[in-house]
C-alpha cells in the first residue's frame, strides 16, 4: 500500500497546516476541520452547529451571499460542508491553479464572517434547515432511527444525547448573537486544521496559506472540551418500539462501545464487516440467503471519540416475518460469533474488501484530505492515514471475540423496532 | 486582500488515451491503461437492459442481473460470494433501460482472478429456482419499500403519468409488482441466453494494467465465447400530455415531493449539449435558478434542481423539490415561472458562462477514479459515441452559447404541457391547488 505523503506545520496563530502532494492529475483538495460538532451545543440549541454552517455559504466580509459557490463552481471545482456529531468540515476540489480562491475564500469567512450576517440570511437558512430535517427525518420511513437510538444510548445530560439536525423548536430560537457568540468562541485558526492535498507546489502553497491565515487571530480563551464521560456500559436491555408509515418492520440495535481510534473500536470494525459487509457476510448469508427472515442487514460502527461510540445493526424484516424472529435470528448470529470467533477465512476476506476499500477512497484527493484533516483534529495524529490498512489487518480472532463480549452483550443493548403503524393499533 | 486572487496557469489535462479492440467473436474491449494507478476496474456492458426484454417479462433484465451474481456452474451463491469477496472484490451487476452491466474494481494483481470469475458468471451463470425466488421476492419487497418513501413514490407515479397508457417507460425499467410476479426462472434463463452474447457486449478495462497482458487475459477468458444477441427493440415514447395536477395522497407528510415536466430527449438528439447546458444552468449546480429562487430566496426547500434523462427514445425532463406542505401551490408557482423565464429570454453572458466553465473545468474531476474512466466509456459503447467523445467533449460544451440556449429551451421546455405530480397531504394542499388555476387536480391515493 503506497504510503501518502504528509508534510506538517503549525502558524503563529495556532492554526495546524498539513500538505500532501499528488501531481497525478492537476487537481487539488482544500478541506477545514473545525473542533466543533453538535456535541458542542448549549442546551435548547440543539442544531446550532449544523444550521452555522449553513451560515458559512452567505457570505463573509468581501465575499457575498452565494458567491462562495459560484466561484469555486465556475473555477471548475466542486463544494461542500458537513456537520456531525465531534466536527463540522468544509471542503472544495478544483484545478490545482485555483488553489488560491479556495484559500483565499476559506480564509475570509474564518476571519470576517460576522459582518456579512443578516437577520434575513439567517431566517432563510433556518428555513432551508427546517426542510432538510422535514426532508431527511420527519418526512421518511424509518428517518428518526438514529435520533431516537442516541437519545437511548446516552443519558439526557450527554452532548451525544441529541442530533446534529436539532428540535425544530431549537432551530427556531437560534438568533443573530448566537450566531456572533459560536463564531467567536469556535471559528479560530487554533480550533482548525487545513489540509491541502493534490496538485501544488509546496513552498508556493504555504507561503499562500501563511498570506491569507496567518493575520487571523487566534481564540486566546477556546473552552474547554465538553465532558463525554459515560459509563461503558448502559446497564441494562433498552427497548422502544415505533409505530411509522412504513410496510416492513425494522429492528435497529445498538450499543456503547468504546471510542473511535482505540484497538477495541478497531476489531468492532472487523466484527461489524465480518457480519455485515457483503454478500458473505454473516448477517446476509444467515437471514438475507439462507433463512429469507431479512430483505437486508446492516452494520457499522459510528467513528466519533468522546466517551463511548455505538455499535450498530439493522435488519429488515420480510412480509410475514416477525420483528421478534428477525430480532432472534440476528443476536443468534451474533452470539455466535462472539462465542466461536471468527474463521481465518472470515478474515482474509474483510481485511481484502478493507484493503481495497482503502485504496478506492484514497484514489479521491479530497477524501485523502478528509481524512487528514480529521486524524489531525480528532488525535493531532494524521499519520494514521498510512496505518488504517495495517490497524485493521492487526485484528485478530480473539480481538473481535473478546471486543464483542465486553460490548455487544444484552445489558448494554438499545432496541428500537419500526412496525407498520396499523399494525402497532 | 480583498478581491478574488488571479488563477495561476492551469496545467493541461487530457482523458486518458485507450485501446479499442475487438475479439473475433465481436466482443468489444477497450483498455485504458494508467500506470501510475494501484487499482482496476472492470465493466462488461451489454445491449441486454429492460430495452431488449419482452414487454410481456417486463423487470426480467433487471431481475437476470441481480441473479448473476448468485453463482456460477462451479460455485453456489455462497461460494461465489465467498470467493471474490477473498479477493476483495465485489461484483455489481445491475440494468437501466438501454444496457445491463458488470463488473468490479479491484487492486491490480487481483485482475486475472477477477475477470476469470467475471466471465464463468456471465458464460455459465447458476441461475437457480432458489436464489431466483428469493431476489424476486426482494425486488417486491423493495418496491413496497419505494412506495412508503414520498420521493421515490412521486418519481415512480409521475413516471406513469407522463407517459401514455402502455408506454414502456411509463414504468421503472426494473418492472411493476403486475409485470415481476408472474415471472419464473426460466424467464430469465431465456433473458440471459438471447440477450447476452459477445456480438453486443463491450469490456472496459481502466487502471493498473499493462495493455497487452490484459488483452491476453480477455482473449483466454472470453476468446471462445459464442453466440449473438438479439439486441433491443426500439420503444416508442409518446406522452400523455395536457397540464394537469396528480397529487399523490400521503396524510399527513410535513412536505409535498414536487415532480414537474414533460417528455425529454433521447440520447442521439442533436441539441444534447445545448440541453445539458440549459438544465445545468435552470436546475443542475447548486446556484441554479431553480435552487438559488427556492432554497437561497424563498427557503421553501432543502434543495430544487432539474435534468434531463436521454436514452435511446426520450426520457422524461422533469423539475424536482420537496417543499414543506404549507408552500406547495407557491412553490409549484415558483417553478413553472422558472420554466417560462428560461423560455422568455437569453440567460445573461455572465450567467452562462459561469455553468460552461463550471462544466468544463469539473471535467478532470469526474475522471479522478479507475471507475469513473471505466464507466465513462460505457457511454461509447452503448449509444456508438465517436472514440475522440471526452477528447472534444469540453469544445462542444464551449461552442454552447446564449442564442443556443434560448433556442433549446424553448424547444424542449414546455411548461404549458408539464405534469405536475405531488407526493404530500392532499387535505392541506388539495383546494389551494383547485383555486389556482393551473391546472386540473386529481387525487389518488398512494396505496
Amino acid at each position: 500500500m503506497p504510503q501518502v505523503p504528509i508534510e506538517r506545520h503549525t502558524l503563529d496563530n495556532g492554526l495546524r497546516v498539513i500538505l500532501s502532494r499528488d501531481p497525478r492529475a492537476p487537481l487539488v483538495a482544500v478541506n477545514l476541520w473545525y473542533d466543533v460538532g453538535s456535541k458542542h451545543e448549549k442546551p435548547g440549541r440543539t442544531g446550532f452547529a449544523h444550521l452555522f454552517e449553513h451560515m458559512m455559504f452567505q457570505g463573509s466580509a468581501n465575499v457575498e451571499k452565494g458567491a462562495h459557490f459560484s466561484l469555486v463552481q465556475a473555477a471548475g471545482g466542486t463544494l461542500n460542508a458537513s456537520t456531525w456529531l465531534d466536527r463540522t468540515n468544509y471542503f472544495e476540489t478544483l484545478p490545482g491553479h485555483e488553489l488560491e480562491l479556495a484559500l483565499w475564500l476559506e480564509a475570509d469567512r474564518m476571519a470576517s464572517l460576522l459582518p456579512a450576517m443578516t437577520q434575513e440570511k439567517l431566517d432563510n437558512q433556518r428555513d432551508v434547515v427546517k426542510n432538510e430535517r422535514r426532508w431527511s427525518v420527519d418526512n421518511q420511513p424509518y428517518g428518526d432511527w438514529d435520533e431516537r437510538m442516541q437519545a437511548l444510548v446516552y443519558p439526557d445530560d450527554h452532548p451525544y444525547h441529541h442530533p446534529t439536525i436539532g428540535s425544530m423548536e431549537d432551530l427556531s430560537a437560534a438568533s443573530l448573537d448566537d450566531v456572533g457568540e459560536f463564531f467567536a468562541t469556535y471559528y479560530a485558526p487554533n480550533n482548525a486544521v487545513l489540509t491541502i492535498a493534490g496538485d501544488f507546489e509546496t513552498d508556493a502553497a504555504l507561503e499562500l496559506v501563511k498570506r491569507h491565515f496567518a493575520p487571523i487571530p487566534r481564540n486566546a480563551d477556546l473552552p474547554p472540551p465538553p465532558d463525554m464521560t459515560v459509563d461503558a456500559l448502559i446497564g441494562r436491555d433498552v427497548r422502544e418500539t415505533v409505530p411509522d408509515q412504513v410496510p416492513l418492520p425494522r429492528v435497529y440495535l445498538a450499543h456503547r462501545s468504546p471510542p473511535f481510534g482505540t484497538d477495541a473500536a478497531d476489531a468492532l470494525d472487523v466484527a461489524a464487516d465480518i457480519l455485515g459487509a457483503g454478500r458473505a457476510s454473516r448477517l446476509y448469508a444467515s437471514l438475507v440467503r439462507e433463512q429469507r427472515l431479512a430483505q437486508d442487514a446492516s452494520v457499522f460502527v459510528f467513528p466519533i471519540v468522546g466517551g463511548a461510540a455505538m455499535f450498530a445493526a439493522w435488519v429488515t424484516a420480510r412480509p410475514g416475518v416477525t420483528p421478534e424472529a428477525l430480532e432472534a435470528a440476528t443476536l443468534a448470529e451474533i452470539d455466535r460469533l462472539t462465542t466461536e470467533g471468527p474463521s481465518d477465512d472470515d478474515l482474509e476476506r474483510v481485511r481484502n474488501l478493507h484493503a481495497a476499500h482503502a485504496a478506492g477512497a484514497l484514489e479521491r484527493i479530497s477524501e485523502r484530505a478528509d481524512r487528514l484533516s480529521m486524524y489531525a483534529c480528532l488525535f493531532d495524529e494524521p499519520e494514521r492515514i498510512n496505518t488504517e490498512v495495517s490497524r485493521y489487518a492487526a485484528v485478530d480472532a480473539s480481538r473481535v471475540r473478546s471486543a464483542l463480549a465486553e460490548s455487544v452483550r444484552a445489558d448494554n443493548r438499545v432496541t428500537l423496532t419500526y412496525v407498520p403503524a396499523e399494525a402497532a393499533t | 486582500m480583498s478581491g478574488r486572487p488571479a488563477a495561476t496557469a492551469p496545467r493541461p489535462y487530457r482523458f486518458p488515451d485507450f485501446e479499442r479492440r475487438q475479439l473475433d467473436n465481436g466482443l468489444g474491449v477497450w483498455l485504458v491503461p494508467l500506470p501510475d494507478r494501484e487499482l482496476v476496474s472492470v465493466q462488461l456492458v451489454a445491449d441486454a437492459g429492460a430495452a431488449s426484454e419482452d414487454e410481456a417479462r417486463a423487470g426480467v433484465a433487471a431481475l437476470t442481473a441481480h441473479l448473476l451474481v448468485t453463482g456460477t456452474q462451479q460455485l453456489d451463491a455462497a461460494a461465489f460470494a465467498e470467493t471474490t469477496e477473498r479477493l476483495g472484490i465485489e461484483v455489481s451487476s445491475e440494468s437501466s433501460w438501454d444496457s445491463a452491466r458488470a463488473g468490479f474494481t479491484a487492486l491490480g494483481d487481483k485482475l486475472d482472478a477477477g475477470l476469470a470469475l467475471l466471465a464463468d458468471m456471465i458464460r455459465s451463470p447458476r441461475l437457480d429456482e432458489r436464489e431466483f425466488d428469493r431476489l424476486k421476492a426482494e425486488r417486491l419487497n423493495d418496491i413496497l419499500q419505494a412506495r412508503a418513501d414520498p420521493g421515490r413514490l412521486a418519481d415512480e407515479r409521475f413516471l406513469a403519468q407522463v407517459y401514455a397508457d402502455g408506454a414502456p417507460y411509463g414504468r421503472l425499467s426494473a418492472g411493476s409488482p403486475e409485470t415481476v410476479e408472474p415471472l419464473t426462472v426460466g424467464d430469465v434463463r431465456a433473458h440471459h441466453a438471447a440477450t447476452v452474447a459477445p456480438d453486443v457486449t463491450s469490456i472496459v478495462i481502466a487502471g493498473a494494467i499493462d495493455p497487452s497482458a490484459a488483452m491476453a487475459a480477455v482473449e483466454a477468458r472470453f476468446g471462445d465465447w459464442t453466440g449473438t444477441g438479439r439486441g433491443h427493440r426500439s420503444i416508442e415514447a409518446t406522452q400523455r400530455g395536457g397540464r394537469r395536477i396528480v397529487v399523490v395522497d400521503r396524510p399527513g407528510s410535513v412536505q409535498s415531493e414536487l415532480r414537474i415536466g414533460h417528455l425529454g430527449i433521447e440520447r442521439a438528439n442533436p441539441r444534447y449539449f445545448g440541453a445539458l447546458v440549459m438544465a445545468a444552468l435552470l436546475g443542475g449546480v447548486f446556484g441554479s435558478r431553480l435552487n438559488r429562487r427556492l432554497r437561497e430566496e424563498l427557503g421553501y426547500t432543502y434543495g430544487a434542481r432539474c435534468s434531463f434523462d436521454p436514452r435511446r427514445s426520450p426520457g422524461p425532463f422533469m423539475a424536482n423539490a420537496p417543499v414543506q406542505t404549507e408552500v406547495t401551490v407557491d412553490a409549484i408557482r415558483e417553478l413553472l415561472a422558472q420554466l417560462e423565464r428560461i423560455r422568455a429570454e437569453a440567460p445573461s453572458s455572465a450567467e452562462l458562462a459561469e455553468v460552461r466553465d463550471f462544466l468544463v473545468g469539473v471535467f478532470p474531476l469526474r475522471f479522478e477514479t479507475t471507475a469513473g474512466i471505466a464507466a465513462a466509456l460505457e457511454p461509447l459503447a452503448v449509444y456508438g459515441l465517436a472514440d475522440d467523445y471526452w477528447h472534444t467533449y469540453r469544445g462542444q460544451i464551449e461552442a454552447v452559447d446564449e442564442a443556443m440556449v434560448h433556442s433549446t429551451a424553448q424547444e424542449l421546455v414546455r411548461p404549458d404541457e408539464a405534469l405536475i405530480v405531488l407526493t404530500g397531504d392532499a387535505s392541506a394542499v388539495r383546494d389551494e391547488l383547485e383555486q389556482s388555476g393551473m391546472g386540473t387536480v386529481e387525487v389518488v391515493p398512494a396505496g
